[in-house]
């Protein structure tokens, strides 16, 4: 318990600290943003369409991942200020609960994310017998079965954390949904920009490369966002488990408020790639600012 | 997870004598001597690997814009791209007035879609024997540009179906990847079409 002895040591890697001031404006964004696209979805009866749903999903799990933190950070304050106490039974399933709600988060942001894909991949590919295939209902059930296995897989992981065998298919099934999210959209992308060629083979096109370009620009943006704010966060958790003693492990696992910070900027990012790119769903935020005015 | 309280709660460490009960594991003191490699090796690998990847997946996307899609066959490109011809001319701008007031009628609009599809499915039974006889809508569409005859054939609702016409090969289209990518539902072409059947029902 003597970890206090090890900073003695001047070489090695203090926790780099992101000021809470930072912290809580990133988190209260995130958590507002989210917020009001939930709120644009329920009060407009045109977006009570399956795709708006999946957006509303990855804005809930992005909701949850920026209160997880934002509870976190409360909660080492008042531990801080001697409002609670350290060993006690209630901060220790507190603890787990919070846990618990940050790996719900990070799989409903995966899950739904896929399901956002497969959306636009029924809509590219079975266009005319998309409202048969994806109906509100059928929507309704898959948010449902997400988040039910989501909530059962989060427990789980909280619950038994400190065995090898959950930390490893929780690290193996981010990069597998990955992985085929990008097949997913490439496919649909190989085929617009194919169609794309077939219109712009009459004369006089210069329009088409910078439209591919475009499509490029989208997809890259779309994945990278998401690698790049969840990715450190799981080799974070892979160095804990397997490395923790090893001085470069340690290094790494010093920026883990960074780490943290990162995930929160995601739920702030999503929603202007996802969410506000629909021409609906802006006019819908312009109608509830301008009329409460 | 244990390492996320061992590590949010080092922080504190600093002021307070705060220690957690390290019921899973503990961690022994770390010892740096003898790095051979930067102390921060791990974190600048890391990013470099995770920048190097991301800007390599966006190159080859890039590529597949220039070289194309050789897998495809002819006959699958040309259904495929008459569903995108019908699907993606709606996706102009124009369109968002006529989407938003269309969706709003989106329940009798809807019935009435369905009833010219049971006609057309009633019509498609009893000319064509060798059809099953759980036609479905899509292919009946599908049909349409290969069997254009027939169009002219059924005055009440297949020549509001013009499905062929709604080609649209302007150059100037606002047709981009990204506004596929963004996908809004094909509503708005069910809805297109069944606003012009109903109005010619209507008339």
């Amino acid at each position: 318990e003597n970890i206090s002895d090890f900073s003695v040591n001047i070489t090695d890697c203090t926790q780099v600290v992101v000021p809470e001031e930072v912290f809580f404006t990133v988190a209260a964004a995130g958590i507002l943003e989210n917020l009001l696209i939930l709120i644009a979805v329920v009060r407009n009866k045109n977006l009570h369409l399956p795709m708006y749903f999946f957006i509303c999903s990855l804005a809930i799990s992005d909701m949850l991942g920026s209160l997880y933190k934002t509870l976190e950070n409360i909660f080492i304050i008042l531990c801080k200020m001697g409002y609670l106490t350290r060993h006690g039974d209630f901060e220790k399933k507190l603890d787990d609960a919070m846990d618990s709600m940050f790996i719900l988060s990070l799989l409903g942001s995966i899950f739904s994310l896929l399901a956002i894909a497969a959306d636009r991949y029924i809509t590219i590919f079975y266009a005319l017998r998309y409202h048969n295939i994806m109906t509100l209902r059928r929507a309704l059930v898959i948010l449902a079965i997400i988040w039910a296995f989501c909530a059962g897989s989060s427990i789980a992981i909280a619950l038994f954390s400190y065995e090898a065998a959950t930390v490893i298919p929780f690290t193996v099934l981010f990069p597998l949904m990955m992985f085929f999210i990008l097949c997913l959209y490439v496919h649909m992308f190989l085929l617009a920009r194919s169609h794309a060629k077939k219109i712009a083979s009459l004369p006089s096109s210069t329009a088409h490369h910078r439209t591919n370009m475009k499509g490029a620009i989208t997809l890259t943006i779309f994945l990278g966002v998401f690698l790049c704010c969840w990715a450190p966060f799981v080799l974070h958790i892979l160095l804990a488990r397997f490395c923790p003693h090893n001085p470069y492990c340690a290094c790494y696992m010093s920026i883990f408020h960074v780490n943290g910070t990162l995930i929160m900027c995601n739920a702030i990012i999503n929603p202007m790639i996802f969410a506000f790119r629909s021409p609906e769903l802006r006019s819908t935020f312009k109608k509830m600012f301008y009329c409460s005015r | 997870m244990s390492a996320l309280r061992l590590i949010s709660n080092r922080t504190s460490q600093s002021n307070s004598d705060y220690t957690w009960d390290y019921e899973y594991y503990e961690y022994g003191p770390v010892s740096f001597e003898g790095l051979k490699a930067h102390k921060y090796s791990i974190v600048i690998g890391f990013w470099v690997g995770l920048a190097v990847f991301v800007i390599f997946m966006f190159f080859v996307l890039t590529l597949l814009t220039k070289t194309g899609a050789p897998h495809q066959d002819n006959a699958e490109l040309s259904e495929k791209r008459f569903r995108m011809n019908s699907f993606v001319a709606d996706f102009g701008r124009p369109l968002e007035s006529d989407r938003v007031f269309s969706h709003q009628m989106a329940e009798e609009s809807q019935s009435l879609f369905h009833f010219c599809i049971n006609e057309v499915d009633h019509m498609n039974k009893e000319k064509q024997s060798q059809k099953g006889p759980s036609l479905e809508s899509n292919t009946h569409f599908q049909e349409v540009p290969k069997s254009s005859g027939m169009l002219e054939e059924d005055p009440r609702c297949l020549t509001k179906f013009n499905i062929p016409n709604f080609v649209n090969t302007e150059q100037n289209s606002s047709l981009g990847e990204d506004d596929l990518l963004i996908s809004e539902p094909p509503i708005i072409l069910e809805n297109k079409l069944v606003m012009q059947s109903s109005h010619r029902i209507l008339d």
